[in-house]
């Protein structure tokens, strides 16, 4: 079997489809037009509003082998996938292939449907037990697809994945279809993942529990992409956006990480006016950011812009005039949202805005630096971030490679021992973003840095920083924990890894026992 | 050994196992891992492995356990079948070593001394990663009378499992009235550096305890004097401050403790109210040769707070300050840095002292006046905790 350029063993097709293997970061030249949805019309005085889901899934034509499409703006909070495949069972049809930006630990309902052939395909993020199902094996008919922020857009823009329906949660929404999640009695922030869904797909349905007179503003999905709009008595639950992990950390090892971190982004010299920074939702990145946010302080300067998932340490900062300007794709919690009413400088961009491989700009192309996290690194500086130790699928990639693929500096935060299982491997589990984007790994026991940025190595050493190697930390963890057995993966493929280009940087495969 | 009932040790926290131990007529283990099969094998040889150790031939053990280090899941072990045999001299053996630990020498850096309770695994897990010059594996005040003996084989299994790298490792035991011995007789198989002995007030104690470290520096074969640093907490213990600081060679550093201090005297934790105290235990210490070290600060979140009152406690002649939380040490660290004053000065005085010498004198001065062998030894110390601190030093010795 063919090695890619991370040294993965590829297949060159899956029941006929043929596979690109992963070639670089920045190997890909697309080629080719976009793709086009097809061409539609409407009369003055057309009313879009449908009394129920079961209608509109009638009057849009779902059928058996159709792709549907939602977003993840709810995060664990969403209720709209289970009601529509809940609703197409009832109808009958199955085979469906989902196409979430991601599914949460309450999809886990859907499990009975995926068994009962309800749903037979997923291509999205799978964060906890649907993706643990998905790992045992024989479950769908073709491998699950993952893909970043930046892939999933330009999956659907050059026609990869093709949308028949595409299924948009809007907390608010007029009877026209212009849409938005900002206001609402459950307003969740951006829905701006649904936008290129509502660009492309055939047939587009917005869903709301907030219908208001023409017009809804603003319009974060307009009027002219959409099929049908239905309410539901309640459209998502937004107390499941914060994911509980949403306060600075107080474990002092996290702490230790969080300021080596920070030492090592100032050292870098990269605390300066106008400078533009990622800030992960995640305890250590928090404190991070606040060890960054001090210096800041302290030498009186000011970032252009910060991209979120946008908590309100975020919007914090834009109060206080640290922060210039906050792009905002996901809402992390309630006072980012209300902010996003409030505040012209805190704007809402799409996924195309924020990363998409094919265009003419990413918002992460401007970082300066983002802190990143991941549950294994190996000594190449590959990071995992989808799959355990163990084998398990249990995480999206999020921005995850778009992110370290853009920031100047890039930096894995990671404790070199989790649970009781050591994160520095010979070789990850699976790799979702290659080392070759990856400039500095954190742990509590100092910092590597890729040999590829001898400079960065410099400026850290000059500031005393504990530089470390990867092998050096990695004996260390390891002779407290020791090595621990390792799964023994078989031939079925349960999901493929897509780099935010199309190509595909890895597999999972089924664990079939233990060495 | 016999176990004569059921009894169990240990906790469902991260990083912590749960052990109980009942007697039966065969060793059967059964094992619930948090990760699964990856660490299963390997924690049912620890698990047989301590039973043949201490001969125990009939056994049911159970272990329920959250990403425990294999250290963490024999010393829980080791105390269940304590508790389960009635028989605590039978743990008493020397253990295997496991790490390789040297002696230190007595007048090294301890700007910082890190405080961790004894028997958290869970914040144990990680001890060895934030660099102090001491960390003191605690018995005394964070450990539950009913939990002593959980601490005292969880501190000795850390001790033998972990390398602290240049950090010192020592404990904090109970009064000797209050179980201190046998704390001393489990942990020091651990072979720590050093014993900190709390609420001290006379000399007497002090040497008690130096003759029983003497006793099991023997039978354990610790190749190395046990330091002690006897805290000073009570105004009785600040009047006896010169003898206890005299009391044994072995003392290598007072330590103040504030709270304890403040309560009895019924003053404030203000700097005035405390000025007299700190101010007799660095004299003492001075006096006898040995090291001062502060009093904890107690808000983990305030960092200026900390950093004044080291810089205060360093020009009072304290050598270092006690630290409650990880991110306390950097501050500490930054306050007992010498200043470019000093450096500069004991660069000088040293340079001086080496000319003094190849020339064959008998008198050092500098800059025109007459310098006394402390002073010299004063910037010494001075150019060895900037080299520590990674400060430019240049060639002066």
């Amino acid at each position: 079997m063919p090695r890619n350029a991370v040294g993965r063993e590829i297949p060159e097709e899956i029941q006929g489809k043929p596979l690109r293997p992963f070639q670089g970061a920045f190997a890909t030249v697309p080629e080719g037009r976009k793709a086009s949805p097809p061409l539609k019309t409407i009369r003055p005085g057309e009313d879009k509003v449908l009394p129920s889901l079961e209608e509109a899934i009638r009057r849009v034509g779902l059928s058996d082998g159709m792709t549907i499409s939602f977003h993840h703006s709810f995060r664990n909070g969403d209720l709209l996938v289970l009601k529509v495949v809940e609703a197409c069972a009832r109808i009958g049809i199955k085979d469906l292939r989902l196409f979430p930006t991601a599914l949460f630990p309450c999809h886990e309902p859907l499990i009975p449907y995926i068994e009962e052939g309800v749903v037979t395909r997923i291509e999205g993020s799978m964060n906890g037990p649907v993706g643990a199902f998905v790992s045992q094996g024989g479950k769908l008919r073709e491998p699950a697809v993952l893909r970043s922020h930046g892939g999933r857009w330009r999956a659907i823009e050059c026609g990869e994945v093709h949308i028949d329906v595409a299924f948009i949660a809007a907390p608010t929404a007029d009877p026209y279809g212009n849409a938005n999640g900002m206001w609402g009695p459950n307003a969740c922030g951006p829905i701006s993942f649904s936008v290129a869904d509502s660009w492309y797909a055939d047939k587009v349905v917005v869903v709301t529990d907030n219908l208001v007179p023409y017009p809804a503003i603003p319009a974060e999905i307009e009027q002219g992409y959409v099929d049908y709009v239905v309410t539901v008595d309640r459209v998502g639950d937004p107390g499941g956006i914060a994911t509980g992990t949403l306060r600075i950390t107080r474990s002092p090892t996290q702490l230790r990480i969080a300021k080596l971190a920070a030492d090592a982004v100032i050292a870098a010299g990269l605390v300066r006016e106008g400078m533009g920074f990622q800030a992960g939702a995640g305890g250590i990145s928090l404190a991070a950011t606040d060890f960054i946010a001090q210096e800041m302080r302290r030498r009186k300067v000011r970032a252009a812009f910060a991209i979120g998932g946008v908590t309100r340490f975020l919007t914090d900062m834009l109060q206080e005039g640290l922060v210039g300007a906050i792009l905002d794709g996901q809402a992390f919690d309630a006072q980012s949202v209300e902010f996003l009413r409030e505040h012209p400088r805190h704007q809402i961009i799409t996924p195309g805005f924020y990363a998409d491989y094919n265009s003419r700009g990413c918002a992460t192309y401007m970082l300066d630096f983002a802190f990143l996290g991941g549950t294994e690194v190996d000594l190449e500086f590959n990071v995992n971030v989808n799959t355990h130790s163990d084998g398990q699928l249990l995480h999206g990639i999020g921005g995850h490679q778009d992110v370290a693929s853009g920031a100047k500096v890039t930096i894995i935060t990671i404790p070199t021992i989790r649970g009781r299982i050591p994160t520095i491997r010979d070789s990850v589990t699976t790799v979702t973003t290659p080392g070759e984007v990856v400039d500095l790994v954190v742990t509590e026991r100092g910092i590597a840095v890729n040999p590829r940025r001898p400079d960065l190595r410099e400026d850290l050493k000059r500031a005393g920083l504990p530089v470390r190697t990867l092998e050096e930390m990695r004996a260390e963890a390891e002779r407290l924990v020791g090595k621990g057995k390792r799964p023994v993966f078989g031939d079925e493929i349960v999901a493929l890894i897509q780099w935010r280009d199309g190509t595909v940087i890895d597999v999972v495969r089924k664990v079939v026992g233990w060495e | 050994m016999e176990l004569k009932r059921e009894a169990s040790c240990g906790s469902d926290e991260r990083s912590d196992a749960w052990v109980s131990v009942r007697p039966a007529d065969a060793i059967s283990v059964h094992i619930a891992s948090k990760t699964g099969p990856m660490y299963e094998d390997r924690i049912r040889e620890v698990v047989e492995g301590t039973l043949r150790t201490l001969g125990v031939t009939g056994a049911e053990v159970e272990v329920r356990e959250q990403g425990a280090y294999d250290h963490v899941i024999r010393a829980r072990l080791l105390c269940a079948l304590k508790r389960a045999s009635e028989n605590g001299e039978a743990f008493r053996r020397p253990a295997p070593i496991r790490v390789a630990r040297e002696g230190t020498p007595k007048g090294r850096l301890r700007r910082s001394r890190l405080y961790v309770p004894g028997n958290n695994a869970r914040v144990l897990a990680f001890v060895d990663v934030f660099g102090p010059d001491c960390v003191i594996l605690d018995l005394e005040d964070s450990v539950p009378p009913a939990e002593k003996d959980a601490a005292q084989f969880l501190v000795r299994e850390v001790l033998s499992a972990m390398d602290f790298g240049d950090t010192e490792v020592w404990v904090r035991i109970n009064p000797l009235t209050r179980g201190g011995r046998e704390d001393l007789e489990v942990v020091l198989l651990g072979r720590p550096h050093g014993i900190c002995l709390p609420k001290a007030e006379s000399p007497v104690e002090v040497a008690e305890l130096a003759g029983i470290l003497y006793e099991l520096e023997g039978r354990y074969g610790i190749p190395w004097l046990v330091w002690i640093m006897p805290i000073i907490e009570s105004p009785k213990g600040v009047l006896a401050a010169p003898e206890i600081a005299k009391a044994s060679e072995r003392v290598a550093c007072l330590a103040f403790g504030a709270e304890d201090y403040t309560a009895e005297v019924g003053c404030e934790r203000s700097w005035e109210a405390l000025l007299w105290a700190r101010s007799g235990i660095a004299a003492a210490a001075a006096a006898a040769g040995v090291q001062a070290s502060d009093t904890v600060f107690p808000d983990a979140e305030d960092e200026e707070g900390l950093y004044e009152e080291a810089k205060r406690a360093k020009a009072l002649g304290f050598d270092g300050k006690g630290a409650i939380h990880p991110l306390q040490i950097e501050p500490i660290h930054r306050a007992f840095a010498p200043t470019p004053d000093e450096l500069s000065w004991a660069k000088g005085v040293v340079a001086a002292a080496e000319e003094a010498e190849r020339k064959g004198l008998g008198v050092v001065s500098y800059e025109g006046r007459m310098v006394d062998r402390p002073v010299v030894l004063r910037a010494k110390r001075i150019l060895e905790m900037a080299r520590a601190m990674r400060m430019e030093v240049g060639d002066a010795a």
